[in-house]
């Protein structure tokens, strides 16, 4: 009874070559900045890492500032050249992603490193990072 | 100790008792010697069934020669009674100056509860005149710093109501005053000479005066003002301890109209820096109705979130631009954001007619390599031709405007397109579409389909619950529909939280034919 | 325009004809037909403040009354109630009814939560016309803004109204914290209670039947300044027992119960569709929310007379009244440790017994 119920519970599981991170509850303007911490913090740690898998069957609302926390791990992702997969996500968060035009950009693969540059021409639409630290 | 009988002739007296009351020898009567109240106190007892029960005698008091004495009476069994004469002057004194102390500091705890509890200058001069009036002077003038040669001043006399008044004065020119005013260097109370007193502070009706006395009132930091006291010609001058006790209260009227100066001026910078950050008021502009509401996610906030804009079109005969969005996050921090989002839109207009150019520039201008806060956004242009309103509309990576159609029917805009501010190249499709009179476009954020309650709890208010509440919504006017649709949405939150809640109605307006409409046939109207 | 002389309507026939005109207007949802009609009014010197109170105010009385008749939507309510209200709008630049300020400053404003605003609305009109400063919040005023905007200007008064009986514990506290800065509250609407009986219990300063009331008692004498330190407790000490508070925190718990063992009592909610079940429950979240308002001021009658008109509501609706009877048993079961609860509806339960041969007459 003490433990909110929809209070965002992180799962990590380290693999091979990727790291799964299971979401239990709803991802919000409370508690996105914890997937955050926890997503850098395991980027950080696994610079051989190829993939970077979000477990969402669990997952329940998801808000801005819930989205918000997905763009940034997914541009930390492609920095790291890290590919981020959305696994198993329930139909609210499809929505979600479908409506605000951001599957697409979540989940594309990183540029290859070192960058080819026809390849990156490709993807720009898509994943070339903005700012200072763009590539290209 | 003196004892008399049940005649009321004074039976034996002790010495202390003869000392006291040298007349009361025995033999004489009790009414010749001793002051009224014991003579009555004497017969009362003996008239009064009390002499059955003698230890249920009262106790009398009353002054003996400028003392003040308790008499406790005791029956003997001849039916003369003994009354035992206890001198509690000095008790009585002490008592007095207890309750006196009490009735002061329960005064100056009023002041200070009434003082604190309000924010509003003008309510604390009010309430400092009024109070002083009550226990310290006849009436009092409550002063407050100058605004240039104009003082605010609160007059009050005793029993009356707080009049504010403006003067334009020099309050050096006062003696006392202008020190006061300052609040720097410390000066005390000082008197004055009434004759001297210039006429705007001598209060209608008061009389003549007897005494002024001008006290600072101590601001923290800050000068407070100034408290004058006035008492009228019959009146006591006031005393040393008066004095003491008004500069108590004075202390605690500064410390209240300080603070409540701080609040206005916080409170106006506030103001002006919010003031555009508030939705606009909205109304009919060219032939088009349009409507607007906004719920901030907090009760104790009024900016959000979510914003709305109406440009009306430059050239007549052009559209008008209606933006509506949402940046992530809530409260003030996304209110800014919500600012600078407004004001690049603002600076866009030259291009309101392709949609999409506005948001990809609106796009570029908002990354960011520090963050990903994004925003979304619906952009709309209208345009009355004929008696239908045209539209254009596009989405950013927001819920999809619905439209009202005038048989209840609500069609769902297919427009899509990327959210704002994070990914370098976004792309959206527009679509166009027509509103005939009496149908509306209804532009919303999500705060209203995910509110999140219902009469079960728990359940989102949702997109569907939305459409149907719209379809019974054909031919209504546009602020009607904002506000039921606030409204539906508020109900169905109930008194739980939510996010931010916006919406705008684009209408075309309804062309009437109202010769002899009759109550009871609805929609007897051209479209 | 302004003729100098101006007539009242209110006691002429004109009034009425002049209502029964705004009716067609804005039933017929004809906005421009509703202000040109007002302000042909004032062109031809009729007192504004009669036309607001004996024309615009009957129409909107009559609004209500065709709602409750089922004779007119929710939104049909909203899209003429926008319609007054755009009305009073036009009206308000009416040369007629530009007055200048004689008077001190109110603050009026709705019970947040409230979104009838035109009662308000009115009352704010006739306070300007007899030469107040008013300062009108609106509809669904949260009580931290109103306190905000007391502390920035310096109002005599607040003029509070309130027209959902389940918006009084708001009300209450609005009130409360008006008072606790040192304004008085002035209170009034349909919420507040045949002869506005619960004003005082909410400790409000004053009560007025109607804007016209509102307005002679405001001009009469200043309100006092309310007593310090006044405690929301010492109003209502009943509420130690909680029960108010236990019951409207579980509103939706009751809701759900109550429903559940419904349809188990009445097979033939089964087959309800989204939208039936829907109304059902808010129909249960109503009465759970006027329970809990009865309970916050210790009034069965405020109960009862809900439950009675309920059931007029849904006879006129053309729904059977009958499953209100079952529903207040099985929510007296689940609150049988709350005897203020229990009494309360036993109360609404016997209420509807002496209702049902009125109710029955009328679907007859």
């Amino acid at each position: 009874m003490t433990t909110h119920p929809h209070h965002l519970q992180l799962t990590t599981v380290d693999e091979q070559s990727s790291v799964r991170i299971e979401l239990h509850g709803d991802l919000d303007y409370d508690n996105a900045d914890l997937l955050v911490q926890e997503a850098t913090a395991r980027l950080a740690a696994r610079p051989a890492l190829t993939d970077l898998h979000l477990r969402c069957a669990e997952l329940g609302a998801v808000d801005s500032m819930g989205l918000c926390a997905l763009l940034m791990i997914a541009r930390r992702a492609t920095e790291a050249g890290v590919r981020l997969h959305l696994d198993d996500r329930p139909a609210r968060l499809e929505r979600l992603l479908s409506l605000t035009g951001t599957l697409g950009h979540l989940t594309a693969p990183p540029p290859t490193r070192p960058p080819a540059p026809s390849a990156t021409e490709e993807s720009a639409g898509a994943a070339r990072p903005p700012g200072p630290n763009s590539t290209t | 100790m003196l004892i008399a009988d049940v005649q009321g002739i004074v039976a034996r007296c002790n010495d202390a008792a003869e000392a006291l009351l040298p007349a009361a020898t025995p033999g004489t009567p009790l009414a010749d010697v001793v002051p009224d109240w014991l003579r009555d106190a004497h017969v009362g007892l003996n008239s009064s069934g009390a002499r059955d029960a003698p230890e249920a005698g009262r106790a009398a008091a009353g002054d003996i020669d400028g003392r003040y004495f308790e008499a406790h009476p005791t029956v003997r069994d001849d039916g003369s009674v003994a009354w035992w004469l206890v001198d509690d002057t000095d008790h009585r004194l002490v008592r007095e100056a207890l309750r006196m102390e009490r009735e002061l500091s329960a005064f100056l705890a009023k002041a200070s509860s009434v003082l604190l509890s309000s924010l509003n200058l003008e309510r604390c001069m009010d309430v400092t005149a009024q109070m002083a009036t009550e226990s310290l002077a006849d009436a009092a003038l409550v002063i407050a710093p100058a605004r240039g040669h104009r003082l605010p001043v609160v007059t009050c006399l005793r029993g009356g109501t707080p009049e504010t008044a403006t003067v334009t004065v020099n309050p050096d020119a006062v003696p006392g005053l202008g020190e006061a005013l300052r609040g720097f260097p410390p000066v005390p109370s000082r008197w004055m000479d009434p004759g001297g007193a210039p006429a705007w502070m001598k209060p209608e009706g008061m009389g003549p005066i007897g005494s002024i006395v001008i006290t600072p009132l101590p601001g923290h930091g800050v000068p407070a003002g100034a408290l004058v006291l006035l008492r009228r010609a019959e009146a006591a001058a006031f005393s040393e301890e008066e004095e003491v006790f008004a500069r108590l209260f004075a202390a605690r009227a500064g410390a209240g109209m300080s603070a409540a100066r701080l609040y206005a001026e916080q409170s106006s910078i506030s103001e002006l820096l919010m003031r555009e950050l508030l939705p606009p008021a909205l109304h009919q502009i060219s032939g088009v109705d349009f409507a607007g509401g906004y719920r901030p996610s907090a009760d104790h906030e009024r900016i959000g979130g979510d914003f709305y804009d109406v440009h009306p079109a430059t050239v007549e005969g052009d559209a008008s631009l209606v933006l509506l969005g949402d940046v992530c996050g809530k409260g003030l921090e996304a209110a800014v954001l919500t600012g600078r989002i407004r004001n690049t839109l603002h600076a866009l207009l030259p291009f309101a007619d392709d949609h999409q150019r506005m948001l990809n520039l609106l796009n570029t201008s908002m990354l960011s390599s520090h963050h990903t806060r994004f925003a979304t956004m619906v952009l709309a242009s209208a345009v009355r031709r004929g008696s239908a309103v045209d539209l254009k509309l596009t989405s950013g990576g927001h819920p999809r405007p619905l439209i009202v159609r005038a048989d209840g029917t609500v069609e769902e805009a297919d427009t899509q397109g990327a959210l704002i501010g994070v990914i370098p190249a976004i792309a959206s499709t527009t679509i166009t579409t027509s509103l005939a009179p009496g149908e509306s476009c209804v532009l919303y954020t999500d705060g209203i389909t995910e509110a999140k309650g219902g009469p079960m709890g728990g359940d989102l208010f949702g997109e569907e619950r939305l459409k149907r509440a719209l379809s019974g919504c054909a031919g209504m006017p546009a602020e009607g529909i904002v506000e039921h649709v606030q409204m539906l949405a508020s109900q169905w939150l109930g008194d739980g939280s939510h996010d931010d809640m916006a919406v705008v109605v684009i209408s075309a307006p309804r062309t009437h034919h109202l010769s002899a409409v009759n109550g009871h046939t609805r929609g007897r109207y051209t479209a | 325009m302004s003729t100098g002389t101006t007539h009242r309507l209110s006691d002429a026939e004109p009034a009425e004809r002049s209502a029964e005109l705004l009716w067609n207007a804005v039933s017929a949802g004809d906005e421009c037909a509703a202000a040109d009609l007002l302000l042909r009014l004032l062109d031809e010197g009729a007192d504004p403040e009669s036309v607001l109170l004996d024309v615009i105010a009957r129409v909107q009385g009559r609004v209500g009354e065709e709602w409750a008749a089922n004779r007119m939507s929710v939104a049909q309510e909203h899209a003429a109630t926008a319609i007054n209200e755009r009305a009073v709008a036009a009206l308000s630049t009416h040369p007629a009814a530009r007055t200048a300020t004689t008077r001190g400053r109110i603050t009026v404003a709705c019970v947040d939560g409230e979104w009838h605003g035109l009662p308000a609305r009115l009352l704010a009109e006739v306070l300007k016309l007899r030469g107040w400063r008013v300062d009108h919040l609106g509809s669904q005023v949260p009580t931290p803004h109103l306190i905000g905007h007391l502390h920035r200007t310096r109002a005599d008064a607040v003029a509070l109204s309130s027209s959902i009986p389940t918006r009084l514990p708001t009300a209450h506290a609005a009130i409360t914290a008006c008072q606790a800065i040192g304004v008085p509250v002035l209170v009034g609407g349909a919420a507040f209670g045949p002869e506005g009986r619960y004003a005082k219990p909410l400790g409000a300063d004053a009560w007025a039947p109607d804007a016209r009331a509102a307005a002679d008692l405001l001009a009469r004498e200043p309100l006092p300044r309310p007593e310090p330190d006044h405690q929301q407790l010492d109003d209502l000490p009943h509420l130690a027992d909680q029960e108010y508070t236990l019951v409207s925190r579980s509103s939706a718990f009751l809701v759900r119960e109550v429903f559940t063992a419904l349809e188990d009592a009445f097979p033939a909610m089964r087959a309800y569709d989204d939208v039936q079940r829907e109304r059902t429950a808010e129909d249960l979240a109503h009465i759970v929310d006027h329970l809990a308002t009865a309970l916050y001021l210790d009034d069965d009658e405020l109960f009862t007379r809900f439950i009675a008109w309920t059931a007029r509501i849904l006879v006129a609706r053309g729904v059977p009244a009958s499953s209100l009877p079952p529903a207040l048993e099985l929510l007296a079961r689940e609150l049988k440790d709350f005897s203020r609860a229990v009494r309360i509806l036993g109360a609404g339960t016997r209420a509807l017994v002496t209702d049902r041969t009125t109710a029955a007459r009328i679907t007859a």
